[in-house]
């Protein structure tokens, strides 16, 4: 029972961290392969502030989503100004650069060892030990999450965000400021990754490198993108199939030297063929 | 000293760079795709040439297939995914994100068949080293050198000078006009990536005889061409080229005051100073 609490709050966490890339992605149309590297940063926040008791969980989490709301702030106001194309360029460079950080500051990060022993999130006193307790937690978050991310996309809000990737042109001549829309949409995806990557964090108790590299950036892709853009039920689906794929494949029998990049090879594999055949993916839009 | 070694160095990798700079450049401007696969290609090009010399093929001959592969690649690439995602007219994100895929895909490749670690690539003379004015030198980088100059010499020389670089400039300035003259766009656009992919094949070859292969290694070097080509301005053969070496040369430098692992912290910011302050690049073309 166990096996299945855990596939489901890794997915879990994993549709917050969907939300965040679909908001990005599928509604602005932004392309990021950087999203790992704020869920990296949240997961590393949350690990550092509660191992030495410095804060507890729920203050410790609300400093991650807002470094992460902070750090995409950066990281899109300078490119988006210039174009899109260069926001191509800063997010592989952010992505690599957040890798580099996290592997060699070995103080901060435990270097390519990682960081064991994160305590399980405590909520004002109440200890989080068991799976199916973080399974309620998870829960509740990803609840709000979906409802945040519902409400902001019926609201003219989310309407304008739409209207963006539409016909920037257009927008811009009705005089609404397409930077800030832009920039305070990729914050709002930089505070949901940020959380989720500390739910990752106290969840798993360990983090390293490996899950906030490249490599997951494109899984998160794909997650978006065989769920399906800027729906919400895209958003949930998507995790959910992915994160299956793994416990498939481990059926098949592959040596483990080239499991990784076997998976890999089936993400790449994925994006291609939903770009070519399905671009909704399985419950979205029109990307 | 060490200073003189580390501006050779510099040179070194930039004049390789700047190769992978002109060979997207070429790309970007004339089928705007921001194709990132291009890294895939150029890592590609390595794998074959080991492949091939370790069975025994000549260096040369083995350079010769690797450039010749990477050149149906990148037409295939073109012809099989691009231009199905323009009959489906996809957005400029859609084709972003199946080169993506194509890129992991390439690279997944590699590392499934020859194991994600790095592989030594060693030809008999690559090692061999000359001692100029107390600089150390191997065979491959004088080697990568002359075919840096070769490469920037040959793609401005055929950009403004052939009928076929005329075709390609004219298709990349207006389309659609170049579609109505007979320019026939869509066979340029196969044209270029295949040309560009040869290119890119050459320090594909080079660079890892000095350091080694390994699977991944394609998007670093694709992250620093694509700052060079911006930083130099889009659409510039020499901007992107001079700025390439520009940028390897202040990493290299830079490793007397940063530790080798931050030398893309080094790459980023030179990216953010030039994206803040100068974000058309220092040679826009007209």
């Amino acid at each position: 029972m166990d096996f299945w609490y855990t596939y489901i709050v890794l997915a879990e966490i994993y549709v917050l961290l969907g939300l965040s890339t679909n908001l990005l992605v599928g509604i602005v149309g932004i392309f990021s392969v950087s999203q790992a590297a704020v869920f990296g940063v949240g997961a590393y926040i949350v690990a550092a502030a509660t191992m030495n008791d410095t804060l507890s969980f729920v203050p410790a989490l609300l400093i991650a989503s807002a470094c992460g709301l902070a750090l995409n702030v950066l990281v899109t106001l300078p490119s988006l100004r210039v174009s899109g194309d260069y926001f191509v360029v800063t997010s592989f460079g952010i992505q690599l650069l957040a890798t580099a950080i996290f592997t060699n500051w070995t103080e901060g990060t435990g270097g390519a060892n990682g960081l064991p022993g994160i305590p399980p999130p405590d909520i004002f006193g109440l200890a989080v030990t068991e799976t199916r307790q973080f399974l309620v937690l998870s829960s509740v978050l990803l609840s709000l999450g979906c409802l945040a991310f519902w409400l902001a996309m019926r609201a003219p809000y989310g309407r304008l965000l739409r209207a963006i990737r539409e016909d920037e042109l257009a927008v811009a001549a009705a005089g609404k400021n397409i930077l800030f829309a832009k920039v305070s949409a990729a914050a709002l995806a930089g505070a949901f990754a940020g959380s989720a990557g500390g739910l990752y964090g106290s969840f798993l108790s360990f983090v390293d490198p490996s899950s906030f590299d490249l490599d997951a950036s494109i899984l998160l892709l794909t997650m978006v993108v065989v769920g399906g853009a800027r729906t919400l039920t895209g958003s949930i689906i998507g995790p959910f199939v992915l994160l299956a794929l793994p416990q498939l494949l481990a059926l098949v029998d592959i040596p483990t030297t080239i499991a990784a990049a076997s998976r890999q090879l089936i993400y790449g594999v994925l994006l291609i063929a939903f770009m070519l055949f399905r671009p909704q993916g399985l419950a979205g839009e029109k990307l | 000293m060490i200073l003189l070694q580390l501006l050779i160095n510099g040179l070194v990798t930039g004049c390789a760079l700047g190769v992978v700079a002109i060979s997207f450049s070429l790309v970007y401007s004339t089928i705007k795709i921001f194709h990132v696969a291009h890294a895939g290609v150029y890592t590609l090009a390595g794998y074959i040439a080991w492949s091939l010399s370790t069975r025994g093929v000549p260096s040369l001959l083995a350079f010769a297939g690797a450039i010749a592969f990477c050149a149906l690649v990148g037409a295939g690439i073109q012809q099989f995914l691009y231009r199905q995602l323009e009959r489906r007219r996809a957005s400029h994100l859609v084709v972003l994100i199946a080169s993506l895929g194509m890129l992991a895909v390439i690279q997944n490749l590699i590392a499934g068949i020859y194991t994600p670690n790095i592989l030594q690539f060693q030809i008999g003379w690559s090692q061999t080293t000359l001692r100029v004015a107390g600089v150390l030198l191997s065979y491959t980088q004088l080697l990568t050198v002359a075919m840096g100059i070769a490469a920037y010499l040959g793609m401005m020389f055929f950009a403004h000078r052939t009928a076929l670089g005329k075709r390609i400039r004219a298709v990349a300035s207006n389309p659609f006009l170049a579609d109505i003259t007979r320019l026939e766009p869509k066979r340029v656009y196969v044209i270029v990536i295949a040309i560009a992919s040869a290119v890119v094949a050459l320090p594909g070859v080079l660079v890892p005889l000095d350091f080694g292969l390994q699977p991944y290694s394609g998007v670093n070097a694709l992250l620093t061409a694509t700052i060079a080509m911006i930083a130099g301005g889009i659409g510039s053969i020499s901007g992107a080229f001079f700025l390439a070496i520009g940028i390897a040369v202040v990493q290299n430098l830079s490793l007397l005051v940063i530790p080798g692992e931050w030398s893309i912290g080094v790459t980023f910011f030179i990216f953010v100073i030039f994206m803040l302050f100068r974000p058309t690049g220092l040679f826009t073309a007209r």
